[in-house]
């Protein structure tokens, strides 16, 4: 018999291993492998090197969807982060994270996107939606919202920051208060105001928990996809076809998968490298 | 004098905060009370312009969305994606984090991160492809298959945690006791963990409950989520805002009533992962 300090439990992890070989690191795989081959419907496919990202270098629609996914992204990061560190450390003055609060706090992002689609349908509709009227009692014109090119990205980034910036602020209440407590109470006696306290003892120590919290939004906000194809498919016209719609239109509308392939693979190598940059930049705000 | 000056400064800056708090519960609130209200207004009133704020509630919309469409059948098909999701997702990962929590192997629980973090279209070509030749596009096992992609790397990384923080005499006297390894993990380490369990069994739950991408391609007419179904709604031009509200109204309930139960464990588990990673 074997001694129970010696028993090997390695076996346990198995099952696992081999469903994520088959459901995500083949798959992985074989879309790497359909991005380097030209494949048209009813007709073989056959392979064609990088090709596909010669093409995406060629394809005004391909930079389109860059510069609306960075536009998207870096607005949307920005609000929650800014907004989320403000309501964050309001939470924690106000010791205001509990019970009904709390639920108020962590019901956004707990729906599912397509409610929260649905429910941006109905309230930003340029003429029977409720935001207008709203606007109108305070005197502001009607906007299209949705329904407007110059306005569908940042009407989405502030849905979406509606829906995170409860829980960003919920990371930073979680990281304040496992902060020593009496750094800032030293601060108070050295006589340091409310915005140097901020800028030179609160936000450096915060720094690797708001780095946690951007990698989060990171992942969601560069893939970005479900709240756009419900509400406006990536329109009007194209100017809300980010990144991942156009993989999604390419793919499943075009059925051209090697290209679709290609921008995936590109989406993809960006969430990495995106989240590799802030694991870096973690390790030099730690303290 | 200059004591009262402060004491009345901190009594303001105490108001000032909760009148920001109870702004920001009004900004998160609202959307959703229009939305539930909205599924409770008379037909006619609900894209009345002006809008109306006071009306009489009424189930018209409910009734009609469940007697006039298949919602009740989508409503059945997510709860049966979700349900065995998570089963499936519980069963893999229990061991595996275990496993991996007694060996401190870390590279298994980096690799799901990646699961985690590609975007799900890159994944849906192939699984197109492949559920095609298996025949089950359109069959509710296409869609507990790829949902439990999402729900296992969450189960992994909520339970690590659990399994870190266990004694292990507790196992180790188990194995000495004649226990056999898959006896141990269910009589001595499952009660343990309960907790863990009933966490990552809520947020894998809620998790693909909410998933939209994967069934929208995915699933057939008899296998289609109320996520799908609801979105077809739009695209249908359908500009009945009851009934698509209330629809929004049912799917909501589930996560927003199971979240309440798991509420101060909620952003630990859904940042698992980051804070290492």
């Amino acid at each position: 018999m074997r001694r129970g300090g010696a028993t090997s439990f390695r076996w346990m992890v198995a099952p696992a291993l081999v469903f994520a070989a088959a459901m995500i690191v083949l798959p992985f795989l074989y879309a790497g492998w359909l991005s380097l081959q030209e494949t048209m419907i009813g007709m073989p496919s056959r392979f064609a090197g990088f090709g596909n990202y010669a093409r995406l270098a060629r394809d005004a629609e391909f930079w389109n969807g860059l510069r609306l996914t960075l536009l998207l992204y870096l607005l949307s990061l920005g609000l929650q982060l800014v907004a989320g560190t403000w309501l964050g450390l309001l939470l924690a003055r106000a010791d205001a994270a509990r019970g009904l609060v709390r639920t108020v706090l962590v019901s956004p992002f707990m729906l599912p996107p397509v409610v929260v689609g649905m429910m941006a349908i109905v309230i930003l509709d340029p003429g029977l939606g409720v935001a207008n009227y709203l606007l109108g009692q305070i005197g502001v014109a009607p906007r299209l919202f949705l329904a407007d090119p110059d306005t569908v990205i940042l009407t989405v980034a502030l849905v979406d920051t509606w829906q995170w910036t409860p829980f960003v602020a919920l990371i930073v209440l979680g990281g304040y208060l496992s902060l020593p407590q009496e750094l800032f109470e030293a601060a108070e006696i050295d006589g340091a105001g409310g915005w140097r306290r901020f800028w030179h003892v609160t936000l450096p120590l915060l720094a690797p928990t708001l780095v946690t919290a951007a990698v989060l939004r990171s992942v969601d906000l560069l893939r970005f996809f479900d709240v756009i194809y419900i509400t406006t498919s990536g329109g009007p016209g194209n100017a809300s076809t980010t990144l991942n719609i156009l993989a999604y239109r390419r793919g499943f509308e075009f059925f051209e998968f090697g290209y679709a392939a290609a921008i995936m693979v590109t989406l993809s190598a960006m969430v990495f490298g995106t989240v590799l940059a802030f694991a870096r930049l973690r390790r030099s705000v730690a303290w | 004098m200059v004591t009262r000056g402060l004491v009345t400064r901190r009594r303001v800056m105490r108001l000032l905060d909760s009148v920001q708090v109870g702004l920001v519960v009004l900004v998160l609130i609202a959307p959703v009370a229009w939305m539930v209200a909205s599924a409770f207004k008379p037909r006619t009133e609900v894209a009345a312009y002006p809008p109306r704020f006071l009306f009489t509630p009424v189930l018209d919309n409910f009734a009609e969305l469940f007697r006039r469409t298949d919602f009740l059948d989508n409503t059945l098909n997510s709860l049966i994606v979700a349900g065995g999701s998570t089963l499936l997702g519980l069963a893999l990962a229990f061991p595996a984090a275990f496993a991996m929590s007694w060996h401190r192997m870390s590279w298994p629980a980096t690799a799901t991160l990646f699961a985690r973090m590609a975007p799900g279209t890159l994944f849906l070509l192939p699984w197109l492809m492949m559920f095609t030749a298996l025949g089950l596009v359109g069959s509710l096992w296409a869609l507990v298959l790829t949902h439990a992609v999402i729900t296992l790397p969450v189960a992994i990384w909520v339970l690590l945690p659990y399994f870190d923080g266990m004694p292990r005499e507790l196992v180790e006297s188990a194995q000495i006791d004649g226990c056999r390894q898959h006896q141990t993990l269910l009589r001595v380490v499952l009660p343990i963990a309960m907790p863990g369990v009933v966490v990552a069994a809520i947020l894998c739950f809620v998790f693909s409950w909410n998933y939209f991408l994967f069934a929208l391609v995915l699933s057939g007419f008899d296998s289609k989520t109320a996520i799908v179904a609801s979105f077809n709604f739009i695209g249908e031009g359908v500009t009945n805002w009851g009934a698509l509200m209330a629809a929004a109204t049912v799917i909501a309930i589930p996560p927003l009533v199971l979240t309440l139960l798991i509420q101060r464990r909620l952003v630990g588990g859904l940042a698992a992962g980051a804070v290492k990673g």
